[in-house]
């Protein structure tokens, strides 16, 4: 290192103290750029459901949604046929049973409009185990999904969860999820503590302030992949809790978890989740660790209506969509439908 | 601006320092920066998911200091540690070359030489000399009666500290705001993205690390570096004991500086040497044990008469050479202070919440804090979580510096065993994973009175969520109880099973509960050594 005269060191500190002014000034700005920004804004090829009963009047108006009519299925289809709310492949391998359950929902192309950003969300909330033990959602499944994401024009996708045991790195790689993921063409992204923007969620009851990462706000695309677990407080997480690794401080959700489940969702809106049941976890949920509580299903669930592929979730458990607050919370708040018997479920067995 | 130190005696040559140059010091400067920085690449290697945990501790296990204290202390032969041996050896044939060329404090030294601030010289009697040498003493014999905690002042553990605890989360603290702002700026998006999923993973933490003391320990080191301002390599010359150790071997050395008989004593080797031990009054002679053949006096000497040469008789005990009465003194004083330490311990019993590294527990209670570590602080460097933090107070005085699993702050990562890998000398055994998952660190017990489900009647839970175990040490029991709002509802306690906790912590490091955590790590059983 050569030698820095006092005025050489004064002017590098002066220099160097006005970058972190003027990037924290920046940092301030965005924030509040970002916060009076609408929550997130629906793309086109969201779909609103087609039953007339969960239509706008108890859909919160200012969540910021776009809602979009049916006009949009029949362009992007060619056929005014709807498609069935919630589709159930059973009986195959990972790959086919992703492939054909969103075949039948239309297709990816209805979902990712082409040059869309995409985000997968899939579960990877602990480092400790390969995916056999089911905590951590079937890598195939997620890679599947991207490869469909590009299949059908997508520009990015990008992969991202933030376990809560071990850290994001070793966790994508032992869960497998990373392999697949970049065999895919997708990207497993790290999520970093500055990247949480503070967002509002004016309809909720619990949750109305929360850290949501920016990339899923940013996204046009989420997709949302949880795996079906049994856990204590919420008795199952499926595709409603798995949003909560999109935010920060999660543990201040734990008192009044089903509310606060529904407001994220009420924010978070995936336009597509597929809920691997591949394997399911019966006991010691969500981390897992004894094989003797995983069941292999071989089953995928997908669905446009988050509520709706959990309510079909908890059937896998021999539970009913009642038997989960959120899932009764978010029926409430017109965030989906859990009427499985009103319904249109197409069930498709694979021989595979 | 910069200070003439020195005129010559006829006022022919002005010196400056530092400003000395030649082959033989563009060879030392080279292998100066080369070896800081692979000293500082290993370290960023030194990660849990990083490089090979025999490669990155390598800095550690060739440490004499650390690796003879250890060896006195723990009466164990690690044949790991025979790497020390290379430094000895250098030591033997060039003398203090470890200090001037190879040690990485020393280089950080040489980049900051504060020195030159000094208005006026201050006169350093040549007798301070004398506090690295009983520094030395006072180890060993601390050692023999199985004490290592001044290990803490070691120089490459003095640098691993820092790095680790001060120097790194700061550094990501920058880098973290720096990019907290660039990104609301669109067309940074995709090179911070990279940055974030490519560079920082392996140079910088990706969830936040925290540390405790991380302004003390840079206070520490800022301390060590500051001393320059009395005078050049004030550390080296008086206080280090690595130093100390590779100055009395130096008495062996074989290549020693000798003056030759044209010297017409220009003084500018005496004014030019860093280690000030250049003695006009002796014909310019040098002491091997202060000089840490850093070669500026042979590139320096008008004439030539700078020599480096083979001699094979032991150098001579100095004025500043610590004396049989000094020794006895300084032997007197570590067997007392000693025997005090540890007989206060039985009163004191130690904390509770004193948790060690995983492995550590069944060994021996205190084995880490007196017998074994070195405190040269790998394991915390390599911990993911931010678990691993250097004790302050935490583990009585002799602990000083030796790690303890703080679970407010971080927690045993159940599929991580990097620290007892990474240990230069099994103070933390060197588990494999499944063995490492079974070791119980410690155990949880749940603070009823602060606990949300026990205290405010409300459903929480998060511990049990958080439980890593395959069968959760955590189990819930469904009560009737009166709500908050005087309504009987239904509720899960959480209860420990305390045969299946392991004590790993994240229960605690997740506790929504502000503060003290509801649930908490502590050592069931307290044996006292008597």
């Amino acid at each position: 290192m050569g030698k820095i005269s006092r005025r050489d060191f004064l002017k590098i500190a002066a220099a160097g103290t006005e970058a972190m002014a003027l990037s924290a000034l920046l940092d301030a700005c965005g924030k509040m750029l970002t916060t009076s920004l609408p929550p997130r804004e629906q793309p086109a090829a969201s779909l609103q459901s087609p039953n007339p009963e969960s239509t706008s009047e108890t859909a919160p108006a200012s969540s910021g949604t776009i809602q979009t009519t049916t006009e949009t299925t029949s362009d992007s289809t060619g056929t005014p046929l709807l498609p069935p709310d919630i589709v159930v492949t059973r009986g195959g391998e990972p790959e086919a049973l992703v492939r054909q359950a969103i075949a039948a929902l239309g297709g990816m192309e209805k979902f990712i409009p082409r040059g869309a950003n995409v985000v997968v969300k899939p579960n990877i909330c602990v480092a400790y185990h390969t995916y056999e033990y089911a905590a951590t959602t079937n890598p195939w499944v997620v890679g599947t999904l991207v490869k469909m994401c590009f299949e059908a024009g997508a520009a990015s996708v990008k992969v991202m969860d933030y376990p809560f045991g071990g850290t994001q790195q070793e966790a994508y790689e032992i869960s497998g999820i990373k392999e697949q993921v970049e065999a895919a063409g997708g990207e497993m992204t790290n999520m970093l503590s500055y990247k949480y923007v503070t967002t509002q969620i004016p309809t909720a009851k619990a949750l109305k302030t929360t850290d949501v990462y920016e990339d899923i706000l940013k996204a046009d695309v989420l997709i949302n992949v949880p795996i079906a677990k049994q856990h204590s407080s919420s008795r199952l997480t499926l595709g409603m809790k798995n949003l909560m690794g999109v935010i920060q401080n999660r543990g201040a959700l734990h008192m009044n978890l089903g509310q606060s489940i529904a407001d994220l969702n009420a924010l978070i809106k995936p336009q597509l989740t597929v809920v691997d049941a591949v394997r399911i976890l019966t006991g010691n949920g969500p981390t897992g660790g004894d094989l003797a509580d995983v069941m292999k299903l071989d089953t995928v669930i997908a669905s446009q209506d988050i509520v709706a592929a959990d309510s079909y979730a908890t059937s896998l458990f021999g539970m009913k969509p009642e038997d989960l607050d959120y899932i009764v919370i978010g029926t409430g708040m017109g965030l989906g439908r859990s009427d499985l018997q009103n319904l249109n479920i197409q069930v498709i067995q694979l021989d595979g | 601006m910069e200070k003439q130190v020195t005129v010559s005696k006829r006022g022919k040559r002005k010196i400056k320092k530092g400003q000395v140059s030649g082959p033989w010091i563009f060879l030392r400067k080279t292998v100066q920066y080369l070896t800081l920085a692979i000293f500082i690449a290993l370290f960023v290697w030194s990660r849990q998911d990083g490089g090979p945990a025999n490669l990155i501790n390598i800095p550690m296990r060739m440490d004499p200091l650390l690796i003879l204290a250890n060896l006195v202390a723990s009466r164990t032969f690690l044949a790991g540690s025979a790497l020390a041996l290379i430094v000895i050896l250098l030591t033997i044939v060039f003398g203090r070359a470890w200090c001037g060329w190879l040690c990485p404090l020393g280089t950080v030294l040489d980049i900051f030489p504060l020195n030159r601030w000094q208005k006026k010289r201050l006169a350093f009697s040549d007798g301070w000399r004398r506090v690295k040498f009983d520094f030395v003493i006072v180890i060993f014999v601390a050692a023999l009666l199985g004490n290592l905690t001044l290990l803490f002042f070691d120089p490459l553990a003095l640098m691993i500290r820092t790095m680790t605890v001060s120097l790194w989360p700061a550094l990501d603290r920058i880098v973290t705001a720096v990019e907290a702002g660039l990104v609301r700026l669109p067309i940074l998006a995709g090179p911070l993205s990279t940055f974030d999923n490519w560079i920082r993973p392996a140079v910088l933490p990706v969830q936040p690390v925290y540390y405790r003391d991380g302004l003390l320990f840079a206070a520490v080191f800022l301390g060590v570096i500051m001393l320059d301002l009395l005078a050049a390599r004030f550390w080296c010359r008086y206080l280090c004991p690595l130093g100390g150790a590779l100055g009395w071997l130096s008495k062996l050395a074989i290549l020693r500086r000798k003056v030759g008989t044209e010297c017409k004593g220009c003084t500018l080797c005496t004014d030019i040497c860093p280690t000030g031990t250049i003695n006009p009054a002796k014909d310019y002679a040098s002491d091997p044990s202060e000089c840490t053949m850093c070669l500026d006096c042979l590139e320096v000497c008008p004439r030539g008469q700078t020599k480096f040469l083979p001699v094979f008789s032991p150098e001579k005990w100095t004025g500043y050479d610590p004396d049989a009465k000094e020794a006895l003194l300084a032997v007197g004083v570590t067997v007392a202070a000693i025997a005090l330490l540890k007989s206060a311990q039985p009163a004191k019993r130690q904390s509770p919440f004193l948790i060690r590294p995983p492995g550590v527990r069944e060994t021996n209670l205190d084995v880490v804090a007196f017998t074994k570590c070195t405190r040269c602080n790998e394991c915390i460097r390599v911990c993911p979580t931010g678990g691993l933090q250097p004790a302050v107070f935490d583990a009585g005085a002799a602990g000083l510096g030796s790690p303890i699993l703080a679970s407010r702050l971080g927690y045993c990562d159940y599929s991580c065993n990097a620290c007892g890998q990474v240990c230069p000398v099994q103070a933390i055994p060197p588990l494999d994973l499944a063995k490492k998952r079974e070791r119980v660190i410690g155990l949880a017990y749940i603070n009823e009175n602060r606990c949300i489900p026990w205290s405010d009647r409300r459903p929480c839970l998060v511990c049990e969520e958080m439980c890593p175990l395959p069968k959760k040490a955590i189990q819930l029991e469904e009560a009737e109880v009166w709500g908050p709002d005087g309504q009987r509802v239904t509720l899960q306690l959480p209860h420990v099973l305390r045969d299946v906790c392991i004590g790993c912590g994240i229960c605690e490091y997740k506790c929504p509960v502000s503060g003290e955590a509801a649930i908490r790590v502590y050592m069931p059983q307290v044996e006292v050594p008597f």
